[in-house]
């Protein structure tokens, strides 16, 4: 009872939150007036939404051993993301977030997405109203990555990870490009959202702002580095992580 | 002690409950936002750029404001640039601003027209934009500066503290992660050199193991000083959290589509929202009622939040009021 | 008061299925009264740690395996329940207090228990006050825990541990770190909690012989399962880990056994045995020269100028408190740690020149966190790793390792041995490389005596080969039995460069065991005693 109430709820609250991040490609034209109110309830709205989900991740008992890995893992990543900073399209957290969540599950993964951008923001200072949104969109794919099945050839395990990866590379940075189009192209430019648009036309829009901002680059860099790093430690840390799944008596199954 | 120091002294970083900042950093994001009167956003970069400098700590978040400032100042940039090379090139009734404009064609969709005439209206709407932009961002740096991000964990709701604890243990973990990361790489050369992949296995693995190892060890001295005792709730109590809980994102989500799809019901729209948000707030609450852990030094709410609280309020309703006005 | 009726406790392969056939504590019937001060030893790899996890639910917890029998603490039934369970009653400190803490200052520290169990304020309070004062840490409370120093820090670990009013005290090898100041006010606070407060404590050691005449009774995991407690003189009868005092009265046939210095020394007065003179190794050629060797790290200076030469044939043992610099000379040396002047020059050339093959040629080294040098998944594959770098005979390391740590399966992850047979492993694949220099970062932490004895044989058989060997330590009885030379490092400094018979000789900071109770000229180990 408890546990479908819950799933209930984060599927409701995912759902509300890809809204948050995906309006301006279908907005009401009556609602023009609206956006910049819209943008502001967003971004109070988004934090708490993303408040909620962790409660309910939350609430399902964690032990101190669950705890202690996540913070081991949420600190990992953020080191690695402060090493891989500044290099444009470089992204070395992705990879440990899909490794993470797909040793230890959802629940787990969820957290540590949101946890590591967070952490990381507090030690580079990149706290800002785009910080829920971040977090948000590195927890779904930590969400998302807990979902991918398990194979029992090593092969194919990775060959699954480094889809999942590339996926995840380019939706994450279309929800981010998503997020800043409405602030930094506003509305009345040739690449801007328009209010009511046919939902193709907007899409055209968008996918012209992601070319003449660079993000659709930056995107395929982080899905680069992401599936390289994958290959490349995948085996020996999956290893290393489902042996201290099995000392924690944690792990996808529970 | 003159008047403006002794009142700087009430709400200076230390002396604050870390809440308190964040609140008024986000309501005056949001009055911000709002509005798009140059000389009230104006008012907020300068006003938080100057509330930072007197109330200030010397902790190493104090000092990330420059980040900020310079990220509001490539923001006003970019907004106004996106306006110029991107302007949509059909009005030249106001023009300031003659280019010649450059035909970019992808394959698809419409060719983009760059540059062309810029009319003064739209200079003018971009750079309000980018300036209010730049108070949200400054806005939510005095937060992050004034505020210690380690008390705001310590003041999480009960319901976040197993996540509040794991994120200390990471604040905590990272520093001494470089430092292994460190000391793994020099022993590593003191067994030889392996070549490709086991160079990198075979630093990664012994720093995380040795991470993982040291954290169980940590979660061990937890639950041996008596972490992950459960509370006496009633099995009704849980289920009803949840059930709020679940209430309160419908009421949300429903309020969010409304005011994307169908602006008109205002009334609905604001009382789908505010009730999403209060349900909430109480099933955060009713969630964090464990009744099973002593908080021995809360962080106090004292005159100084009750200022800082204040004012925020009175700029929140007065911005809101505003804007459903409209 | 601690019962325990027929406790059993075995561990489990991740099928289910038993690791060994004897369980690790098989059929343990025994009791512990209130206020009792009890050594927990056995030799290296025995199960101290399990022994003390079962006493509060650590194991199997977060050890796994499955436990049977009786465990009572002040008559109530515990086995069984999960560890918070037992934090009312039973307080817990770790090996590294560092790696154990959650909070930020020692207040948040000292508090947390009592937080965790829902204590009303005013009681933690109270209790607070009254734990810091007899821990004497009253006006520390307000420091950040990083500032402190290992003892300090020691202490405050274990004030957390007994702030909810907990009668029950587990130690886990709680001074293997410190260095002898620190370990001295651990021991002190601890002699009085069982005194003044009647707190039970048991304390598991490696290091026993300084810590031997002040506990009340021994209990010794002896490795097979078995687990035996009684008084001090009748539990040393395993050869593995006998400390030095012990072993003197054993091999002189002293009877009643011996304790405490005090009591040794009057018998030796009595008795006035024979022994022979030491000999040391005498220097041959040059093999390493370290000249004008300075290291700083910022402002802080960690080594000031300093030079000496290592010769073949020599063991020369480097010993300084800790914070003295001993670690970053060995670094220096080694030439990848920070240097910001000097040379030290090897056949090969200075070392900090040298490219990491050429390096490793010339210089092997166990570093004090020898783990970090594990990293294969499983114990075999690192022998066989290591045989195959060292270009040595299939098998040569796993030979040495098994004279270091006993037979071992070889199927198992390397970071499930215990810390002792990590270093054993570590010791076997650096010391199984032909090398001109050895250099060992305290290379007996969680070694008993037979594994210390065993490392001393290897090491003499590189000493004859005209090797080079330094080895940093606080490990006193070890430099005694082995050194031929001694360095003393204080503040960076080096300040004495003697034959450890002056170092280690009686009324020294350094002194040996035996010279204390001796006090003749030129006695500071065993094996120098005649029967």
């Amino acid at each position: 009872m408890k546990l479908v109430i819950s799933r209930l709820s984060i599927a409701v609250a995912g759902l509300g939150s890809i809204l948050m991040f995906a309006w301006p490609l279908f907005i009401s034209q009556s609602s023009t007036s609206e956006t910049q109110l819209a943008q502001t309830v967003f971004i109070v709205l988004m934090p708490l939404t993303l408040l909620l989900i962790l409660v309910e991740f939350a609430t399902g008992d964690i032990s101190s051993k669950q705890l202690a890995l996540l913070g081991v893992l949420v600190a990992l990543n953020a080191v690695i993301r402060l090493l891989g900073a500044g290099t444009a399209g470089i992204e070395t957290s992705f990879f440990l977030i899909i490794l993470g969540a797909y040793v230890f599950g959802s629940g787990f993964g969820f957290i540590l997405g949101a946890g590591s951008i967070f952490v990381s923001a507090l030690i580079t200072g990149g706290v800002g109203p785009w910080l829920p949104f971040q977090m948000m969109g590195a927890a779904l794919i930590g969400l998302g990555a807990g979902l991918i099945p398990q194979a029992n050839r090593s092969w194919l395990t990775k060959m699954y990870l480094v889809i999942y990866a590339v996926i995840a590379s380019f939706v994450y940075g279309a929800l981010m490009t998503l997020w800043n189009w409405p602030y930094l192209a506003g509305t009345g430019t040739q690449v801007s959202y328009v209010a009511g648009d046919p939902l193709m036309s907007n899409l055209t829009r968008f996918l012209q702002y992601e070319i003449v901002t660079g993000g659709l680059l930056w995107d395929t860099g982080r899905a680069i580095t992401t599936s390289l790093l994958i290959l490349l430690t995948g085996s020996a840390l999956i290893a290393t992580l489902k042996r201290a799944a099995t000392r924690a008596g944690v792990g996808r199954s529970s | 002690m003159s008047a403006t120091t002794r009142a700087v002294h009430l709400v200076s970083a230390y002396k604050t409950n870390p809440i308190s900042w964040w609140l008024a950093g986000l309501s005056l994001a949001i009055v911000a936002s709002l509005t798009s009167n140059i000389y009230v956003l104006l008012a907020i970069c300068v006003g938080t750029l100057s509330i930072i400098r007197l109330c200030r700590d010397d902790s190493p978040w104090a000092q990330s404001i420059g980040f900020y400032i310079k990220l509001a100042a490539i923001v006003i940039t970019l907004r106004v640039a996106f306006r110029i090379i991107f302007n949509l090139g059909s009005s030249t009734k106001d023009a300031f601003l003659l280019l010649p404009s450059i035909d970019l064609d992808f394959g698809f969709g419409n060719a983009l027209k760059l540059f062309g005439p810029i009319s003064a209206t739209a200079f003018n709407f971009a750079l309000v934009d980018g300036f209010r932009l730049a108070a949200i961002i400054l806005a939510v740096g005095m937060a992050n500066s004034l505020a210690n991000p380690r008390k705001l964990l310590k003041s999480t709701p009960g319901a976040l503290y197993e996540i509040a604890t794991a994120l200390s243990i990471a604040i905590n973990l990272a520093p001494q992660l470089i430092a292994s990361l460190n000391r793994v790489r020099r022993a590593r050369s003191l067994r030889g050199q392996s070549k490709g992949m086991k160079a990198i296995t075979g630093i990664v693995i012994p720093v995380l193991e040795d991470t993982i190892d040291q954290s169980m060890g940590l979660a061990a001295s937890m639950s041996a000083r008596g972490f992950g005792r459960k509370g006496n709730r009633s099995k009704f109590q849980v289920i009803g959290a949840r059930l709020l809980a679940f209430i309160a994102i419908c009421f949300m989500v429903s309020g969010a589509a409304l005011l994307l799809f169908s602006p008109e019901q205002q009334v609905l729209e604001l009382t789908f929202l505010v009730l999403g948000l209060a349900l909430a707030v109480i099933s955060i609450k009713l969630s964090s009622t464990r009744g099973t852990i002593t908080r021995y030094r809360k962080e106090p709410w004292r005159l100084g939040d009750v200022i800082i609280l204040a004012a925020s309020l009175v700029l929140m309703v007065l911005a809101f009021g505003g804007a459903f006005a409209r | 008061m601690i019962q325990l009726k027929d406790l059993t406790f075995s561990y489990l392969k991740s099928d289910g299925s038993k690791v060994s056939e004897t369980p690790q504590i098989n059929n343990v019937n025994l009791t512990i009264n209130s206020g009792e001060f009890v050594l927990v030893c056995g030799p290296t790899g025995s199960g101290k740690s399990t022994f003390l996890k079962t006493l509060n639910g650590l194991a199997p917890s977060f050890t796994g395996g499955v436990i049977t029998g009786e465990l009572k603490i002040n008559g109530v039934e515990l086995l069984g329940l999960e560890p918070h369970e037992f934090a009312s009653v039973v307080g817990y400190v770790n090996q590294q207090p560092e790696n154990a803490f959650v909070g930020d200052t020692v207040i948040d520290e000292i508090v947390y228990c009592a937080e965790q169990l829902g204590l009303p304020i005013a009681q933690i309070e109270k209790s607070v006050q009254k734990i810091s004062e007899l821990l004497e840490i009253s006006d520390l409370l307000e420091r950040p825990l990083a500032t402190l120093s290992g003892g300090q820090q020691q202490r405050v670990a274990i004030a957390s541990a007994l702030v909810a009013g907990q009668k029950v005290l587990l130690l886990d090898e709680p001074t293997s770190a410190l260095d002898l100041v620190g370990a001295a006010e651990v021991l002190r606070v601890l002699r009085r909690l069982c005194s003044e407060e009647g707190v039970t404590v048991l304390l598991a050691e490696h290091r026993i012989s300084r810590v031997i005449a002040e506990v009340d009774s021994v209990l010794v995991v002896h490795g097979d399962g078995s687990v035996t407690k009684g008084p001090t003189a009748t539990q040393f009868n395993d050869p593995r880990f006998v400390p030095p005092i012990i072993e003197l009265g054993l091999k002189l046939g002293w009877k009643p056994l011996p304790i405490t210095t005090t009591d040794a020394a009057k018998k030796w007065n009595e008795t006035r045995p024979e022994f022979q003179a030491k000999v040391l190794s005498n220097a041959t050629s040059e093999v390493l020269a370290v000249s004008n060797l300075e290291v700083s790290f910022g402002s802080v200076q960690a080594l000031q100028q300093t030079s000496f030469s290592l010769a073949g044939n020599q063991i020369t043992a480097l010993m300084g408190e800790n914070g003295s610099g001993k670690t970053s000379l060995c670094w220096a040396i080694q030439g990848s740690g920070t240097r910001t002047k000097g040379t030290v020059t090897t056949y090969k050339g200075d070392t900090k020149d040298l490219n990491a093959a050429d390096r490793l040629e010339v210089l092997t080294m166990v570093p004090q966190r020898a783990a970090d040098l594990l990293f294969l998944a499983t114990l075999s594959a690192e022998l066989e790793e290591s045989d195959k770098y060292a270009e040595v005979s299939p098998g040569s390391t796993a030979k040495l390792f098994q004279s270091l740590a006993g037979r071992i399966d070889t199927s198992i992850h390397p970071r499930d041995l215990s810390a002792g047979q990590q270093l054993s492993l570590v010791l076997a694949i650096q010391l199984v490389k032909q090398a001109k220099i050895v250099i060992l970062d305290e290379p007996t932490r969680g070694l008993d005596y037979s594994a210390k004895y065993a490392l001393a044989k290897q090491l003499n058989s590189i000493r004859s080969q005209d090797r080079a060997v330094l080895i940093a330590t606080h490990d006193i009885e070890f430099v005694a039995m082995i050194a031929d030379r001694v360095l003393v490092l204080e503040k960076g400094q080096l300040v004495s460069d003697s034959s450890p018979l002056e170092v280690l000789g009686a009324g020294k900071p350094f002194a040996s065991q035996l010279a204390e109770i001796s006090q003749e000229v030129g006695l500071i180990s065993i094996e120098q005693v005649k029967l």
